[in-house]
């Protein structure tokens, strides 16, 4: 089956993109890994390589052409394979998505507030001027150039946001865990979960705290509206703890949550106390592909258990509930399309499109990231090279779901970070 | 005001400046290895010895300190002498009267003297000539007060600043880069002169600005086009004055475009780029700057004989495509 070349995120708030060039033409031979063709957003050029070793036909999109992320492009037949014509023209069901109006894309600018955290920003001294003289906090603007260091045309982008909302997130569904006194722990699930997965975890929490979790856009009782990347779900965040009126927080996000999780510790609204990330997307570029792909595609019980299975270091530590619960959810609430163009937004072929590794080295208060060194979906090796400051907590024979594999060792990690954070200095 | 102009290449639109200064000031005359009869050895002096005779076309021996010395002594003495060093390498050779002696006498006579001395720098690589005929030094020289250095690129210039050079009352060290000689280019008739002090604004761009010397000039403009079909505008300029440098010239650009590549054949640690990044640095034009400061420069090695070597060694067009790309779309 030939590969598709699909036009992939390469930016947090990029909802199309445009062909630059091709540098390799149709029915051209390309190694995998090949520079294939260049892609221009609204803030940079980049240069996207081949999926897959072949020859490149079917070649849909133009030089000048923009396409919305997920168009396929082409296709790469393995060389000796018989070419087949694409059945209907060469577009994905992911072209569908991100197709929201730009009113709708994430402000992620917003007025200086006084006492926004610092830490190593990194932005060029003309960013630093245009930001000083507009009086914008250069702390929330996603920068576009390497190491996430911010340029003028991050500005130009931003300087237009400024008169939208701040807040182009929808309120979610969020629930109550735990009734308690005290600044709130609100957790955030990953990818195909939902509020419901942090209740195994509840009764290894110490009583006392308040605990609210909510189900991430595409998830759950929240449904998906506009454009699928971690700024644009971090708003919607922010906006349903704003309305709940959480005057602070301890953030505790897992997987994709915890990409989440890292874009909401560094708003001033959210004045976040204390960050624990548990196996979190955002800091590396490779996820299992076949895992997210699977996973969405299993309609049976005998299709989906292989993939949960991968989920963890011991497929004993699940039994068949989580299995049969995935599937009745998927059934009853019909998650799967929203959490389709999730993935195809998020997760294209096994690659993770948005970093927000940058952010983390702004967050000031106790961080925590805790991995199993099993993990099958994110490597642990995305742990290397944080901040010195992040304490790194790894599990030998773990998966990818430490809250449910050594819910008391998460439990106890989580229950530490937010009493040093309480603890008065 | 004179208009006529004629294609000349650069080695002889420098011949033209020599013999036009000759015949306007007897006390011009020319000194170095070979230039006689034999007519330099890149042809440069040709045939002025039949013009002006042995007297004012002298062959020097193989002796550079002396040669030196004898240029020096003789501009003390009034006269203007234009001295050859036939492979700027051998500079090395001449270095005591060129740093101590020419540079420092009028500081060190309380301007009752000074020396009107030109010496002429074959310089840079490309030509297969190996370690010791192919360095760009020009940074040794351009760190010594009471030197001028600069380095032409185009024949007009070429002419024009060798005539402003025979005419300054101070030394003025000429390098003249060897793949250039060849190069073809209109340069007016009768004598003009191109200051010593101004960079020149090659090609107009508004996203990169490019600082490059000598034979780097054209390998920048060749990038520049190259890049212009990709819808990126490299503006190009050449700093021809090395010392002093055109600070001003290269600020006002990068308030224009906020980002600056250096390209210089030397070698890069501690050459042409640093300095002109560092004062671009310290200018009002720091705030402008929306990446880092680039340079591209020779290689932390001697020049290899090997022409696959020896073009690795130094910059070439697709180095400097790539570095402007890289700052164009906010990648460096």
């Amino acid at each position: 089956m030939p590969t598709e070349i699909i036009l992939p995120r390469v930016d947090m708030d990029m909802a199309t993109g445009k062909i630059g060039q091709w540098y390799v033409a149709e029915g051209g031979q390309v190694e995998k890994g090949q520079l294939l063709f260049e892609l221009e957003t609204s803030k940079a050029a980049m240069e996207i390589e081949a999926p897959a070793a072949g020859i490149v036909r079917d070649v849909t999109a133009k030089p000048g052409d923009e396409l919305p992320v997920g168009t396929v492009i082409g296709r790469i037949f393995s060389v000796g394979e018989a070419y087949a014509a694409p059945s209907k023209p060469a577009k994905s069901e992911a072209a569908k998505i991100d197709t929201a109006p730009a009113t709708q894309r994430a402000a992620i600018v917003a007025r200086l507030e006084p006492g926004s955290p610092g830490g190593s920003l990194r932005a060029t001294p003309k960013a630093r001027r245009i930001a000083r003289d507009a009086g914008i906090d250069l702390a929330r603007v996603a920068g576009s150039g390497p190491h996430g260091r911010i340029q003028a045309r991050d500005l130009a982008a931003g300087a237009t946001m400024l008169s939208a909302p701040v807040a182009g997130g929808k309120a979610l569904n969020f629930e109550w865990l735990a009734r308690g006194t005290g600044t709130p722990l609100v957790l955030i699930h990953g990818f195909g979960a939902d509020l419901n997965s942090w209740r195994p975890l509840l009764s290894y929490l110490p009583a006392g705290r308040p605990i609210l979790a909510l189900d991430l856009p595409g998830h759950g009782r929240s449904p998906l509206s506009g454009e699928s990347s971690i700024e644009a779900m971090a708003n919607s965040v922010e906006a349903t703890l704003a309305q709940e009126g959480l005057g602070g927080a301890h953030l505790a996000g897992h997987s994709l949550g915890g990409a989440v999780a890292m874009a909401l510790a560094i708003r001033p609204t959210i004045a976040c106390k204390s960050l624990t990330l548990i196996a979190p997307a955002g800091l590396g570029p490779d996820i299992n592909g076949a895992f997210v792909a699977g996973f969405l595609r299993a309609e049976s019980e005998a299709a989906l258990a292989p993939w949960i299975n991968l989920l963890v270091g011991d497929p004993q530590t699940l039994g068949p509930a989580l299995v049969k619960t995935t599937l009745r959810q998927r059934r009853d609430m019909g998650g799967a399309d929203a959490q389709s163009a999730v993935a195809a937004a998020l997760f294209p072929q096994g690659t993770q499109t948005s970093n927000v590794r940058s952010l983390l080295s702004r967050f000031s208060g106790p961080a925590k990231v805790i991995f199993g060194l099993s993990d099958q979906i994110i490597p642990a090796s995305h742990a290397h090279g944080l901040p010195g400051t992040v304490g790194l907590h790894l599990f030998p024979g773990i998966g990818h779901m430490p809250q449910l594999e050594i819910r008391a060792e998460v439990a106890r990690l989580l229950a530490e970070n937010a009493a040093a954070a309480d603890r008065p200095a | 005001m004179t208009e006529a102009t004629r294609e000349l290449s650069f080695a002889q639109a420098i011949q033209d400046a020599l013999a036009i200064a000759m015949v306007a000031d007897d006390r011009v005359f020319l000194m170095g290895e070979d230039i006689g009869v034999y007519g330099g050895a890149f042809g440069v002096t040709g045939d002025l010895i039949a013009r002006f005779g042995a007297d004012r076309v002298m062959d020097t021996p193989i002796a550079e300190l002396g040669g030196a010395g004898i240029a020096v002594g003789a501009a003390l003495t009034g006269m203007r002498p234009v001295f050859e060093l036939q492979f700027s390498d051998f500079s090395t050779l001449a270095m005591e009267q060129i740093v101590n002696q020419a540079a420092k006498l009028r500081y060190m006579l309380g301007g009752a003297v000074s020396v009107p001395l030109v010496i002429r720098m074959p310089t840079g690589s490309g030509t297969g000539a190996a370690a010791q005929h192919s360095q760009s030094l020009e940074a040794w020289f351009a760190h010594v007060p009471g030197l001028k250095v600069v380095e032409p690129t185009t024949p007009h210039d070429a002419k024009g600043m060798m005539l402003a050079a025979i005419a300054d009352p101070d030394p003025v060290l000429i390098f003249e880069h060897k793949l250039l000689y060849k190069m073809k280019g209109q340069v007016p008739e009768g004598s003009y002169t191109v200051p010593l002090n101004k960079a020149e604004v090659r090609r107009p761009g508004k996203d990169v600005t490019v600082a490059a010397a000598g034979v780097m000039v054209m390998k920048a403009l060749e990038a520049a086009g190259a890049l212009e079909s990709e819808g990126i505008s490299a503006e190009v300029i050449d700093l021809r004055s090395l010392r002093p440098l055109d600070i001003p010239t290269i600020a006002a650009s990068v308030k224009k475009t906020s980002r600056l590549l250096c390209v210089y054949e030397g070698v890069k640690t501690l050459g042409l780029g640093a300095e002109v990044s560092a004062a671009i640095a310290e200018s009002d034009a720091f705030d402008h700057l929306d990446a880092p400061i680039l340079r591209l420069g020779g290689a932390e090695s001697p020049i290899p004989y090997s022409p696959i070597l020896e073009k690795a060694a130094v910059p070439q067009v697709e180095d400097i495509v790539a570095a402007i790309r890289k700052l164009a779309r906010g990648r460096a």
